[in-house]
């Protein structure tokens, strides 16, 4: 490769002592993570060395704790200063941005005016109050959301906050908060929105959908949707009064944890975590009886893991508490509860019917799976097998998609 | 007389707004707005106490453990459950991972662009470079390529993250007087600012390793922990806290003795309301608060440096000018939140932070509070390091400074650093504690036995301060649960009395040398890592 084509990641990565082979390992891994064959890496490797002029974006925290802000800092594949500075431009970005006040405004309102820019959206969209509950520089959080999603290329909704409203909008939702493109849609923006969810965003998600937009659609919004393969889960949204059809990347939100569970050969034998901290923790048994959540939680987690791979929830000797899920805090509490308990009535906590329903569904899936129907080689992503759409248990009891209403 | 607002205030966790009045080159009023309510303590009422644990984190994605870890012992108080010991040093090691975590992201990524002028590394000689970082004992980098990294950045034109905030660099425009390193110093901490990015991660791995992730973790459940180490565990855990520490003791600590001596002005203000308040954080093996291994403890300024006990029942918070309309002065433990958004007015009410105070005072949180505590209390490494560190600053200011010195902007930046140093040492015994209990045979982590009802108040110290979770459990459920988080103590608006709250008082008195680019205020504001 030319020396005048490497980018200043090439410099980057050469000055911490990175080889051309590591960073080729990593740019498979990116296309697994997009469900992409691993021999897309040298194509990938060839847009991001010959990146020029970078694509505007605006980073744009929500009613957020910042936690999404925090764990793409956790990301090394590459690390965050090479995705602020050599892969996209934020020209807005509040928590690491130099700037503050009104020169930071001004970023906002130029980068709006020329077009052209991508928003990840951190957070729950504040509407309680008359939408005072967040109020930027004499701006309500809601206007500032109408108003950078109106002229962008697209939204990507990054963490459960923004995907629905997130453990913000869990009974009794005191601050009426809801998600993205609930909201857009209530609004009659058209931009699309794409939905990471968990809590915090797993990172390696967002640098997956950053190349894949970059890179297979060009900065297109509309090729982005046509080549990326997509999930629709239909929600209800309590505070717009409207049904929202929300789209998730299939290659990371199509299967369950469950699926993909390194643990899951001990659920097949029946060998299970009844104490937490105990000594069938010591060997790695199911946790699906301390209250998993994974059977019915849709991430690939187990595969991507967390924190630059050094571990993840259930490694750790926690169950699952399905951060992933839709509503997921009211869906997945009582979280140390197994599933087949909560159907049965009294500790249901705020739970509603309709939820119930829902979290049957997930137990069912489970069950079936169990029965060696959907398998699937664990670990694997993307070129597998295909997974059923629906779980013919749910299908007979009418729920949507799933176990994950 | 002049007005500065400064909102968005970025580089912070969440969204604050600070109005300054400014006379005759001085701030002589200030306050300060929280502008963002969700309602967390209605979310958890009617649910399980355990669940506390994992949705009650999720208020603050910086200091996630510490408030999980508040929340845990007020579960554990209520229902009467006494954790393992294993545990206890799981649950510190945790915690002390998320402090180096916090205070390496805090100094270079969110505070460090106050004082470093990246762009003025540009005009570094490397050679210079090289013995500048040789002479003050600071780690080394490419630096040459560094600076060709920059030159590129800047060249491009497109400035992404520093975008709007060049001309206080001096680019286009004049450049702030209060950016005043050497370009070698600069081009030092830019470098370091590049590589901090990567050690803030590898603390987080340790949280990961034991609790699944950071993040947000797992395994702090109430009644112990859920993680059982492995001996490939501890090895990942023990390797990373040392690599941590090394970055500690060779770039943060160096780092900041060697911008100290031109910054030192920052010395003669920025104190605040001289009251220091901790609530102790490490527990060590008698549970006791007041032998944390940094202790529980509250200095009232007007007292001079003496330290006296605290409790919960100490605390009240005022809503006079909140935004809510449930009565002022409560304890958390019948704590009320009914938000009622009137109008942003700072002559009535002007912030969603409620006013907490400590026997009716308002009290400064975060490791300042905790280092003072600690030193008078005379724990040993504490009062080494500080010493150490007064001794490099006599030196440099040429005369003799007492602690009192650290009452003031350039304290609570030096408290920070000085404490990731301090935790960083402790991180290594307590992995070897650890070793030394499994090897003896203990091999509990967690109890399942518990009451079903009762009171807590969970006490805890995150890295940017004192954490309290109350609670109430009846008939197994949360019948009600109230916060007094770190940024409620230090981003107080004022009480009845019209009190300033502690970052508004630390504001007042400080230099403000041009109103359009209110630097000064922005250091303050950072100081207190909101």
């Amino acid at each position: 490769m030319a020396q005048e084509a490497h980018s200043a990641l090439y410099d980057l990565l050469a000055v911490r002592g990175v080889s051309r082979r590591d960073f080729l390992k990593y740019c498979g891994s990116v296309a697994a993570a997009l469900g992409l064959s691993e021999t897309m890496a040298p194509q990938i490797a060839a847009a991001m060395e010959g990146a020029g002029k970078l694509k505007p974006a605006l980073w744009i925290n929500g009613g957020s704790c910042t936690g999404c802000t925090e764990s793409i800092a956790q990301v090394d594949t590459p690390d965050v200063a090479t995705i602020v500075l050599d892969y996209l431009s934020f020209n807005y970005f509040e928590t690491i941005m130099a700037a503050g006040g009104e020169d930071a405004e001004k970023q906002i309102e130029e980068t709006v005016a020329a077009g052209g820019y991508i928003v990840i959206y951190e957070g729950s969209v504040m509407t309680g109050q008359d939408g005072n509950t967040l109020l930027i520089n004499g701006k309500k959080g809601t206007e500032i959301l109408e108003h950078v999603a109106s002229n962008a290329a697209a939204v990507i909704a990054v963490g459960s906050c923004a995907v629905d409203g997130g453990w913000v909008m869990a009974h009794p939702n005191p601050a009426e908060a809801t998600g993205v493109q609930a909201w857009l849609q209530k609004k009659k923006i058209k931009t699309p929105v794409v939905n990471l969810p968990t809590c915090p965003v797993n990172p390696e998600w967002i640098v997956a959908m950053v190349v894949q937009l970059l890179l297979v659609a060009d900065f297109d919004a509309a090729k982005f949707l046509k080549v990326t393969p997509m999930v629709t889960r239909t929600v209800d949204c309590k505070v717009t009064g409207e049904s929202v059809d929300l789209l998730f990347p299939k290659g990371i939100f199509g299967q369950t944890i469950h699926d993909n569970c390194p643990r899951r050969g001990h659920f097949e034998n029946g060998e299970f975590v009844t104490k937490l901290g105990s000594a069938e923790e010591a060997m790695n048994y199911c946790l699906y009886k301390v209250g998993c959540k994974g059977p019915q939680t849709y991430t690939n987690c187990p595969v991507v893991r967390w924190n630059s791979r050094a571990s993840w929830c259930v490694e750790s000797g926690a169950p699952c508490i399905g951060c992933g899920g839709l509503n997921w805090v009211d869906n997945n509490a009582p979280f140390l509860m197994r599933m087949s308990d909560m159907q049965m009535g009294g500790t249901i906590g705020n739970v509603q019917a309709g939820t119930a329903a829902a979290v049957v569904g997930g137990v069912a899936a489970a069950a079936l799976v169990a029965h060696g129907l959907g398998m699937k080689a664990a670990g694997r992503v993307g070129d597998g097998p295909p997974m059923e759409e629906m779980k013919a248990y749910d299908r007979k009891r009418g729920a949507k998609k799933g176990g994950d209403k | 007389m002049a007005r500065t607002v400064i909102d968005p205030l970025t580089r912070i966790e969440g969204h604050l707004r600070v109005e300054v009045e400014v006379t005759d080159g001085k701030v002589s009023d200030a306050w300060v707005t929280g502008e963002l309510w969700r309602g967390m303590e209605l979310i958890l009422e009617n649910r399980h106490p355990e669940d506390a644990f994992w949705i009650s984190q999720r208020i603050c994605g910086v200091c996630p453990i510490s408030h999980s870890h508040a929340s845990a012992q007020s579960t554990e108080q209520a229902l009467g459950i006494k954790i393992p010991n294993n545990a206890r040093i799981i649950r510190n090691l945790i915690e002390a991972a998320q402090y180096l975590h916090s205070h390496i992201l805090w100094f270079y990524t969110l505070a460090a662009l106050d004082f470093v002028n990246p762009v003025n590394a540009l005009s570094a000689n490397i050679a210079d470079t090289y013995a500048l970082a040789q002479a003050a004992g600071t780690r080394v980098a490419d630096f040459g390529a560094v600076q060709k990294r920059l030159a590129g950045f800047v060249e491009n034109g497109q400035f992404s993250i520093f975008s709007g905030h060049l001309g206080w660099w001096g680019v286009g425009e004049e450049k702030h007087p209060g950016y005043a390193l050497p370009p070698e110093l600069d081009l030092i901490a830019t470098a370091h600012y590049l590589e901090a990015l990567e050690l803030q991660g590898v603390a987080a791995q340790i949280i990961a390793v034991m609790s699944g992730k950071f993040p947000h973790h797992m395994t702090s459940i109430p009644g112990g922990t859920a993680f059982v180490p492995t001996e490939q565990k501890l090895d990942d855990i023990l390797f990373r806290f040392t690599r941590v520490k090394e970055f500690i003791d060779t770039a943060l600590i160096p780092d900041t003795l060697a911008i100290a001596p031109f910054i030192l002005d920052t010395a003669s203000y920025g104190a605040g309301c001289k009251n220091f308040l901790s609530w102790g954080v490490f527990e060590s093996a008698d549970m006791d608060p007041y032998t944390r291994s940094l202790p529980r403890g509250f200095i009232e300024g007007a007292k001079g440096l003496s330290v006296m006990e605290v409790g919960p029942e100490m605390v009240t918070e005022d809503v006079e000018h909140a935004w809510y309309d449930s009565p002022s002065g409560l304890n958390p433990a019948k704590g009320e939140t009914a938000a009622k958004f009137t109008s942003l007015d700072v002559n009535d009410k002007y912030s969603w932070g409620k006013a907490a105070r400590l026997n009716g005072l308002p009290a400064e949180v975060g490791p300042l509070s905790r280092m003072l505590v600690a030193y008078v209390d005379g724990v040993p490494e504490v009062k080494k390091i500080i010493d150490d560190t007064l001794g490099v600053l006599s030196k440099a200011a040429g005369a003799k400074l007492g602690p009192e010195v650290l009452l003031s902007l350039l304290g609570r930046i030096a408290a920070r650093n000085l404490e990731a140093k301090v935790v960083a040492d402790w991180s290594i015994g307590w992995v070897l504690e650890l070793v030394e209990a499994i090897k003896g045979g203990d091999s509990a982590y967690f109890v399942t036995e518990r009451g079903s009802d009762g009171d807590g108040a969970g006490l805890w110290e995150a890295p940017r301060g004192s954490v309290g979770h109350w609670m109430s459990v009846k008939g197994g459920k949360i019948s009600k649960y109230q916060i007094v988080a770190p940024t409620t103590w230090d981003i107080a608006p004022r009480n009845a009395d019209g009190v300033r709250g502690p970052m508004e008082e630390a504001l007042v008195g400080s230099p403000c040398v041009d109103a359009k680019r209110p630097l000064e205020a922005l250091r303050i504001a950072h100081s207190f890592d909101p």
